[in-house]
C-alpha cells in the first residue's frame, strides 16, 4: 500500500482563471494591465453578517476579531463607484457569461437552468463590498487524466476577481484595486485526487483545456490555484496560492506530514485525558513588571511599556516543541494564528517553555515558569505587544490549544516559499453566502447553450496525440494543443496542401520566436497567420521567409501581407537567378580564410541566405551551393 | 409543467413535512413552478433531490421572488451554498430527502441598562439601518428591535441606554405628511420623558423632507434629534449602518445640540459622519455613501470616535437646553405641489393645478429664479384664485435674486415671493407647514420668510459650495492624501 493511500490522502482543486473580456464582470471598467498608479485612497472597515439561513460564517467572524483597517487605492481609468461599493451592480457581462458557458461544456458540466447571483462573504477586505459577486454557471462534469481516471468536477462558477494586496502591517491593509471585478472562472474538483502527483496533473490538465479555450486571460496574477487537503480522520484543509505546478507535489506531501502528526497529538492528548470540548489552559498573567528579562525582545517590550502575557497550557510538555513537517513545530500553530487573529506579524511573535526551541533561554524559562506558577508538565506561552492585540492573542493560543484534542482545525492555510505551510484564516463554509439582492436572476435557455457549445475545444491531450500521430515535433504538438491557432493547423491537415510540419513550426515555434524578440509589437491576426499560410502553401514565401515576413506583419499592421509580398526582394527565384548569385558569392569568397574545407559550403550558403531569404526553398538553394562549390574545386 | 411522472416523486423514509401553510409553502412560486410543487409535494425549506434533463441537483428548495418568472425553482446547492434555478420543463423526477426551514433573525440580545449612562431612544420609521431579505421580492427588509440592534452592533451599549420604538416599517418614499406628524408627536413624548436625545431611523430616500418637516413642527428644542440611516444596508459587511447608527446615538447622548439634524457619512471613507441642519440637507447621490450633503452653508459639525468637531462657530447652532420645553406644531395642509421649470413649459400645468385644488405651488425656477413668459397669465390667474406661489431656484446653490433681470421683476409683480436660498424641497414642506396654520395672503408670506432653523440664511460662506469633481488640483491633492 502507499503512503498516501495509507494516510487516507484525498485532495480537491479550486482553480481561478481571469477570463478575457473587454470590460469587467459588474461594471463597465476596462479590464486593462495592472498598474501601481493610484488618484485617491479609501478606508473602509468590515462587519459580518449573517446568511439568509440566518447563521454567521466561522471565518467572518474570525476576520471581524483582527479590526482591520483597510485601505483602498482607487485608479481613475480602472475603477468607478461599483468596484468602491458605492453603486449597486450593473447587469452581468454577458460576454463573460457566453465565455462561461464554454468553459463549462468543455468540462462537460450540466448548465443552471437560472443563473443566480450569489455574495459570498470575505471580510479580509480583498473586496469593498465585504463580498464577492459569484454565479454557478455549470455543475457535475469530468476531467479525464492521462491514467484514465475521471475526476469528478463539481462546479464551473463566474465570479469577480479582488483586489490586489499592497501590504498587510499590523493593523493596516492595503489593496489596488485595478484587479477588482475582472471575470474569473472557477473550477472546483471533487475531493477524488489521490496522490500528490495526481493533484499536480489535475492542476496541469484543468489549466491546458482552460487555456485552449482561448479564453483564457495571460500574465501574472491571471491564474490562482488552491488545493484542499484531507487525510484520514481529519478534516478538509485548504491551501491557497498554490503558485507553480511543479511544487504541488512537495507541498502536499509536507502538509499531508503535518496534519498526521496533528492527529497524533490529538490521539497522545486523549490518552492524557483530554476531552473534546475542554479549553484547557488559561491566560495566568500580564505585564509581568517585577521580573527583569535577558530575552532581548521582552526587554524591548517592557521598556516600551508595552504588554507581556503569560499563558499556561497545562500538561502540555513535548507538544509545543514536535516536530509537524520539514522545520515546523506545533508551536508554529500558536505564531500562525496570533500573527493573524491579533495582527503581531513581527518574527518571532511568541516565545514558549517547550524546550530550546521554545526561544528562551535557560533563565528566562526558569522566570516564566515561576511567574506563571506552572509545572514542568506545562508549558508557558509569552506574548508580547500591544495591550489591545494581546488579549486576542491570548484568546487565539488558547482557542488553538483546545482545538488540539480535535486533531485538524478547519483552515485555510497558504503556502510557502519553502513549500510548507501556514495559517491564513478559518475556512468558510456556506454559511457565508447569501443572495445578492440587487442582482436578479436571469434565465440560460437551450439556444445560448448550443451557441456556447460551438467553441468547445478538443481535448488538449487528445489533440496533441493526433499530432504527435502526424510526426509533428513534441514542442509543437504540446504548444498548439491549447492555442486557439490550432484551428489553422487542422485546416492545413485537411486541405493537405502544405506539410503539417511546416504549419505548425510557424504557428509554433516562428511565433514564439518573434514574440520572444519583439514583445512589444501587436501579434498578427488569426487571418493573417492565414495568410502566410496560404502563401507558404501556394510557394509565394518560402520557410526560410517567414520570420521577416511576420516581423513585417507585425511593425507594420496596415500594411496587407500581399503588399509585403509584391516587393521585389520577395519574389520567389527561379534556378538560373539564383545560380548566377551563387556563382557571383564564390567568386566574392576568400578561399583561403576558411580554417577548413568542409566549411566553405556553409559559409557561401550563409552569405547567400542573407540575400536571399524565404525566395526559394533553402534546401533547393544548398544543393546548388554544393553542386558549384564542388565543381569550383 | 415537467415531464415528471407519479413514480418518480419519491419522500424519504422518516421525512416528515410541517402542516401544509399556503403562505409559506410556495413563498414566491406561481402558474407551473407552483403546479410543480403541488403536484410533487414539495414545499420551500425542503431537501431535494431534482432529476433533469440537464443533470442532477441536489440542494435546498427556497423561496422565489414574486416578480420572477414561473418557470424556474430556485434551490441552493447544498455542499456549496451557491443558489440556482433549476427550468421546470426540465425537471424529471425529485426526491424529498428533508426539511428545514430558514431563520433569518439577528440574535437577540438584552440591551444592557448601566446608570451612569444616558437615556436615547430610537424610533424607526423604515429603512435599511438593519435588515434582513425579504424573499418574496427578492429585496432587503428593514428587522428592528434594540435586542436585534445590540445584537448587530454591540457598540451601541458603551454608548447608552437604548430604547426603540418602531413608528412605521416604510421604505422612505411611502413617508409623508401623516409620518411627519407622528413622528413629531413621538418624538415629542420622548423628549418630555427626559430622555438626552432622540435617533430616527429613516430611509435615504426623503430623510431630508422628514428632517425639514421635523425642524418645522418641533420647535424649542432642549435636545438633539438625529435622523439617520444608510446607503449600504446591513445585511452588507461593508454598510454604512453601523457607523451611522453608533455617530447617530452618539450625537443624541453627548452633542451639545438641539436642532434635528441628519447624522450620515462624511466621505465614503468609513472616517467621520457629518451632522447637517435638518433645513440645508439634500440627498445629493442615488448611491454614493456620502449623498448628503449641506447646500449653500457648512455641516454644523464632524462627529467620529474621538468626539465632536464643530465646523460651525458656537453662534452658529443651538445648544442642549433642558430649560427649553418642546412645542408641537404638527400642522399640514397636503394641497402643494413643486413645480420644476423648464424651457417651454406651457401654461396648462400651473392652470391644472389650480383647476385641481392645490393652495400652494413652489417654483424651482432657472438661474437666479425665472419662468419663461407664456407662464405669467397662469400665474396671475392662480394667484387670483388664492393659491399661494413662492420662488426657489433649480441650481439648489444659491439665492433667488429677482431684482437682476425685468424677468424676476415682472414674475414678483404677478404676486410670486422670492424664497432667498432656501431648497426647492425644504420650501415645499415648510409651505405645506404653513398652509396648516393659516391661508391669510399675508400671513402666509411672513411665516414663509421668518426662519425657523436655517432653511433661509442671511449669508453664504464661501464653502458653502462644494461639488466633488475630479481635476481640481486642491482635491487632487486632497484624497490622495487624505483620503476619500
Amino acid at each position: 500500500m502507499s503512503e498516501w493511500k495509507e494516510l487516507g490522502f484525498k485532495a480537491g482543486l479550486e482553480i481561478h482563471h481571469q477570463i478575457n473580456t473587454e470590460k469587467k464582470l459588474f461594471c463597465k471598467c476596462p479590464v486593462q494591465p495592472y498598474s501601481d498608479v493610484w488618484h485617491a485612497e479609501m478606508l473602509r472597515h468590515m462587519r459580518p453578517t449573517m446568511s439568509e439561513l440566518g447563521e454567521y460564517d466561522g471565518t467572518a467572524l474570525m476576520e471581524f476579531k483582527t479590526k482591520k483597517e483597510i485601505i483602498y487605492r482607487l485608479n481613475r481609468e480602472t475603477v468607478c463607484t461599483y468596484e468602491m461599493d458605492d453603486d449597486p451592480p450593473f447587469p452581468i457581462n454577458q460576454e463573460a457569461v457566453d465565455k462561461a458557458l464554454t468553459i463549462a461544456l468543455a468540462f462537460q458540466c450540466k448548465i443552471v437552468g437560472e443563473l443566480h447571483v450569489i455574495r459570498k462573504q470575505y471580510l479580509d477586505g480583498s473586496i469593498p463590498a465585504g463580498f464577492q459577486r459569484t454565479t454557478i454557471v455549470g455543475v457535475d462534469g469530468i476531467l479525464t487524466l492521462a491514467s484514465g481516471k475521471q475526476v469528478e468536477i463539481i462546479q464551473i462558477g463566474l465570479e469577480e476577481d479582488s483586489c490586489r494586496e499592497v501590504s498587510d502591517i499590523g493593523h493596516r491593509i492595503t489593496y489596488y484595486t485595478d484587479r477588482l471585478s475582472i471575470p474569473l472562472i472557477e473550477v472546483v474538483t471533487g475531493p477524488t485526487l489521490d496522490t500528490p502527483e495526481e493533484a499536480a496533473e489535475a492542476t496541469e490538465r484543468i489549466g491546458r483545456l482552460l487555456r485552449a479555450t482561448g479564453f483564457a486571460r495571460r500574465g501574472i496574477g491571471a491564474v490562482r490555484q488552491d488545493v484542499n487537503l484531507s487525510i484520514e480522520g481529519g478534516t478538509r484543509v485548504e491551501i491557497k496560492g498554490v503558485p507553480r505546478i511543479p511544487r504541488i507535489p512537495a507541498l502536499l506531501s509536507y502538509e499531508a506530514h503535518r496534519q498526521a502528526a496533528l492527529l497524533e497529538i490529538a490521539a497522545e492528548l486523549k490518552v492524557r485525558g483530554f476531552a473534546e470540548g475542554d479549553r484547557p489552559g488559561e491566560l495566568i498573567k500580564t505585564n509581568p513588571k517585577s521580573v527583569e528579562f535577558e530575552n532581548p525582545i521582552l526587554r524591548a517590550t517592557q521598556i516600551a511599556g508595552d504588554e507581556i502575557a503569560l499563558v499556561k497550557l497545562p500538561q502540555a510538555t513535548g507538544f509545543l516543541s514536535k516536530s509537524l513537517t520539514q522545520g515546523h513545530t506545533f508551536a508554529d500553530e500558536f505564531a500562525g494564528r496570533v500573527r493573524v487573529v491579533a495582527c503581531l506579524d513581527s518574527t518571532p511573535n511568541l516565545y514558549h517553555t517547550d524546550g530550546a526551541s521554545g526561544g528562551l533561554n535557560e533563565v528566562d524559562r526558569k522566570t516564566v515558569i515561576e511567574e506563571a506558577g506552572a509545572s514542568e508538565k506545562d508549558v508557558v506561552v509569552v506574548l508580547f505587544g500591544n495591550t489591545r492585540d494581546i488579549t486576542t492573542a491570548a484568546n487565539e493560543v488558547l482557542d488553538r490549544w483546545a482545538e488540539a484534542i480535535l486533531g485538524i482545525p478547519n483552515e485555510t492555510r497558504q503556502a510557502l516559499a519553502d513549500n510548507t505551510t501556514d495559517f491564513e484564516r478559518v475556512l468558510p463554509g456556506p454559511d457565508r453566502m447569501y443572495p445578492d439582492t440587487d442582482s436578479p436572476p436571469f434565465e440560460i435557455v437551450e439556444k445560448r447553450i448550443e451557441k456556447a457549445a460551438k467553441y468547445v475545444p478538443e481535448l488538449p491531450w487528445d489533440r496533441e496525440e493526433r499530432y504527435r500521430k502526424l510526426g509533428i515535433p513534441e514542442d509543437i504538438a504540446v504548444d498548439l494543443a491549447i492555442d486557439p491557432l490550432a484551428e489553422l493547423l487542422d485546416k492545413t491537415i485537411r486541405e493537405e496542401k502544405l506539410q503539417p510540419l511546416r504549419a505548425g513550426e510557424v504557428l509554433s515555434r516562428f511565433k514564439k520566436a518573434e514574440r520572444r524578440k519583439h514583445p512589444d509589437l501587436k501579434q498578427p491576426s488569426k487571418e493573417q497567420w492565414q495568410q502566410i499560410l496560404d502563401a507558404m502553401a501556394d510557394k509565394k514565401v518560402y520557410r526560410e521567409g517567414v520570420p521577416t515576413l511576420i516581423r513585417q506583419l507585425c511593425a507594420q499592421p496596415e500594411i496587407s501581407l500581399n503588399n509585403i509580398l509584391e516587393d521585389e526582394s520577395r519574389i520567389p527565384l527561379n534556378n538560373q537567378t539564383i545560380n548566377s548569385h551563387i556563382t557571383k558569392e564564390i567568386s566574392d569568397f576568400d578561399f583561403t580564410s576558411a580554417y577548413h574545407k568542409n566549411n566553405i559550403p556553409t559559409l557561401i550558403m550563409c552569405n547567400i541566405m542573407k540575400k536571399v531569404s524565404g525566395q526559394i526553398p533553402g534546401a533547393e538553394i544548398w544543393a546548388l551551393v554544393k553542386e558549384q562549390v564542388a565543381m569550383h574545386d | 409543467m415537467g415531464n415528471i411522472e407519479t413514480e418518480n416523486i419519491r419522500i424519504a423514509p422518516g421525512v416528515k413535512l410541517p402542516p401544509v401553510d399556503p403562505q409559506e409553502d410556495f413563498k414566491g412560486y406561481r402558474g407551473r413552478a407552483k403546479a410543480l410543487l403541488e403536484k410533487t409535494g414539495a414545499r420551500v425549506w425542503c431537501d431535494v433531490v431534482l432529476d433533469t434533463a440537464r443533470g442532477e441537483f441536489v440542494g435546498v428548495l427556497l423561496p422565489r421572488s414574486e416578480t420572477a418568472d414561473d418557470r424556474h425553482l430556485v434551490i441552493k446547492l447544498t455542499y456549496n451554498g451557491y443558489n440556482i434555478g433549476v427550468a421546470v420543463d426540465t425537471i424529471t423526477g425529485i426526491t424529498i430527502n428533508g426539511y428545514k426551514r430558514g431563520h433569518y433573525q439577528i440574535p437577540e440580545k438584552a440591551f444592557p441598562y448601566d446608570e451612569a449612562k444616558p437615556n436615547v431612544t430610537l424610533l424607526g420609521t423604515g429603512g435599511t439601518i438593519a435588515s434582513r431579505l425579504d424573499y418574496r421580492t427578492g429585496a432587503v427588509i428593514p428587522a428592528f428591535s434594540p435586542g436585534e440592534l445590540y445584537g448587530a452592533v454591540p457598540e451601541l451599549a458603551d454608548i447608552c441606554n437604548l430604547q426603540t420604538y418602531k413608528l412605521y416599517g416604510e421604505f422612505s418614499e411611502n413617508i409623508g405628511p401623516k409620518h411627519w406628524a407622528g413622528t413629531a408627536e413621538a418624538i415629542a413624548k420622548e423628549i418630555e420623558k427626559g430622555v438626552a436625545g432622540v435617533v430616527i431611523g429613516h430611509g435615504t430616500d426623503t430623510m431630508h423632507y422628514t428632517a425639514a418637516a421635523l425642524t418645522f413642527m418641533l420647535q424649542d428644542l432642549p435636545v438633539p434629534v438625529v435622523v439617520v440611516g444608510s446607503q449600504r444596508s446591513s445585511d452588507r459587511p461593508s454598510s454604512d449602518a453601523a457607523y451611522n447608527l453608533i455617530r447617530a446615538v452618539q450625537t443624541a447622548a453627548y452633542g451639545d445640540f438641539a436642532e434635528v439634524m441628519i447624522c450620515m457619512f462624511g466621505p465614503t471613507s468609513d472616517s467621520y459622519d457629518l451632522l447637517h441642519r435638518g433645513t440645508r440637507v439634500r440627498k445629493m447621490h442615488s448611491s454614493y455613501r456620502s449623498t448628503f450633503r449641506t447646500l449653500s452653508d457648512t455641516p454644523i459639525a464632524r462627529v467620529d470616535d474621538e468626539g465632536f468637531h464643530p465646523i460651525k462657530s458656537e453662534t452658529q447652532y443651538r445648544h442642549r437646553n433642558p430649560e427649553n420645553k418642546v412645542k408641537v406644531r404638527n400642522v399640514f395642509d397636503e394641497r402643494v405641489s413643486i413645480v420644476w421649470y423648464y424651457p417651454n413649459m406651457q401654461p396648462d400645468v400651473i392652470d391644472s393645478l389650480v383647476d385641481n385644488g392645490y393652495k400652494g405651488i413652489i417654483i424651482a425656477g432657472t438661474g437666479l429664479g425665472h419662468v419663461n413668459k407664456p407662464l405669467y397669465p397662469a400665474l396671475k390667474r392662480a394667484i387670483d384664485a388664492g393659491v399661494h406661489i413662492f420662488m426657489t431656484v433649480q441650481t439648489l446653490w444659491g439665492y433667488v435674486q429677482m431684482f437682476v433681470y425685468d424677468t424676476g421683476r415682472d414674475i414678483m409683480e404677478l404676486g410670486v415671493t422670492p424664497l432667498g436660498n432656501m431648497l426647492p424641497e425644504v420650501a415645499y414642506v415648510k409651505l405645506g407647514w404653513v398652509l396648516g396654520h393659516t391661508h391669510e395672503r399675508e400671513e402666509v408670506i411672513e411665516m414663509m420668510r421668518t426662519t425657523v432653523n436655517g432653511e433661509w440664511t442671511e449669508r453664504e460662506p464661501f464653502d458653502g459650495y462644494l461639488l466633488f469633481q475630479g481635476g481640481l488640483p486642491e482635491l487632487e491633492y486632497y484624497y490622495k492624501r487624505y483620503r476619500l
